[in-house]
């Protein structure tokens, strides 16, 4: 999963304004069409209030793979509840991990972004797989990669436009620095690609109508 | 032609986690093991700082407040049982 890991301060006060602006924009957007357009079907307001505690509970751990990593659920939340009511969510996720301390607060906006990249780049994804495959494993899977490598590039287009305080490092060696690292996240996506393939094809098989919803 | 369609996934999603694998592989020789804070610290060029030493169950932690993570994750929670009670599925 891609999550800007650094400690307040790393922006500056514009940066740090700018993203959450952006985000604050995105969830304005969100509330808009849910109350206008897409007016959701109740029991997708449990999946999403399941999806999460569950992305809440797992973004906390620290699993030790390569030193620690985290997973984050996002293309999960992305193919159950789809792009707006998900990105509710990743901003929901966000503040409460701000809140017990796992992350900054001046980095919630820069992380809702990248998170709301990931959700919706999986539920695009997901929706594309189902013209390839008809194995909800593979398509969820697939979706967990594609959505998981959109965040990663959105977290370093986000580092390296709003650059770190007090780093001399040019920004071709930040550049190469969060490559190596993307390339670990992805590493880290193939657990999560396969616990999202295993849940979404668990799902499909006792409850397809789940998955339906936003697939017609 | 079901049996193919079924399988043509599978075969994507193998060559994607074939590719994805060796460039993990090949990122942690580079960068070795180390934690997540300091992995984006190094990335960025900033100063490494001596890890948090947290309680840790077979190598999982909780970052964060562990109590706070409680009780959110306990807030969380009793919302879940409000909206299956309300909504259902």
């Amino acid at each position: 999963m891609a999550h800007i890991h650094l400690e307040d301060g790393s922006f500056t006060l514009f940066w740090v304004l700018v993203w959450w602006i952006i985000s604050l924009c995105l969830i304005g957007i969100a509330l808009f069409l849910l109350r206008s357009k897409y007016k959701p079907d109740p029991k997708k307001i449990t999946i999403a209030a399941f999806v999460t505690a569950a992305a809440f509970a797992i973004f906390q751990i620290q699993v030790p793979i390569a030193g620690g990593v985290h997973m984050n659920l996002t293309p999960l939340i992305g193919i159950l509840t789809g792009p707006v009511i998900g990105t509710l969510i990743v901003f929901i996720v966000n503040i409460f991990s701000a809140a017990i301390g796992h992350g900054g607060w001046g980095l919630v906006g820069a992380n809702v972004l990248v998170n709301f990249s990931e959700v919706l780049v999986a539920w695009l994804a997901f929706k594309g797989m189902k013209k390839i495959t008809t194995d909800l494993f593979s398509q969820a899977g697939v979706a967990t990669f594609a959505g998981l490598f959109a965040g990663n590039l959105v977290m370093i287009a986000v580092i390296l436009a709003s650059g770190i305080q007090g780093v001399h490092q040019t920004t071709a060696q930040i550049l190469a620095g969060l490559s190596l690292l993307a390339a670990i996240n992805m590493g880290v996506a193939i657990v999560e690609a396969f616990l999202t393939g295993f849940i979404v094809a668990y799902i499909g098989k006792i409850r397809p109508d789940i998955l339906e919803g936003d697939r017609k | 032609m079901s049996a193919f369609k079924e399988r043509k996934g599978l075969i994507i999603f193998g060559a994607i986690l074939i590719v994805v694998l060796i460039a993990a592989l090949a990122a942690y020789q580079i960068t070795g093991s180390i934690g997540i804070e300091d992995r984006y610290n190094t990335a960025v060029g900033l100063p490494v700082s001596p890890e948090e030493g947290g309680g840790t169950f077979l190598g999982f932690s909780v970052e964060g407040n562990h109590v706070l993570y409680l009780i959110v994750l306990g807030v969380l929670v009793i919302g879940c049982f409000a909206a299956y009670r309300y909504f259902r599925i």
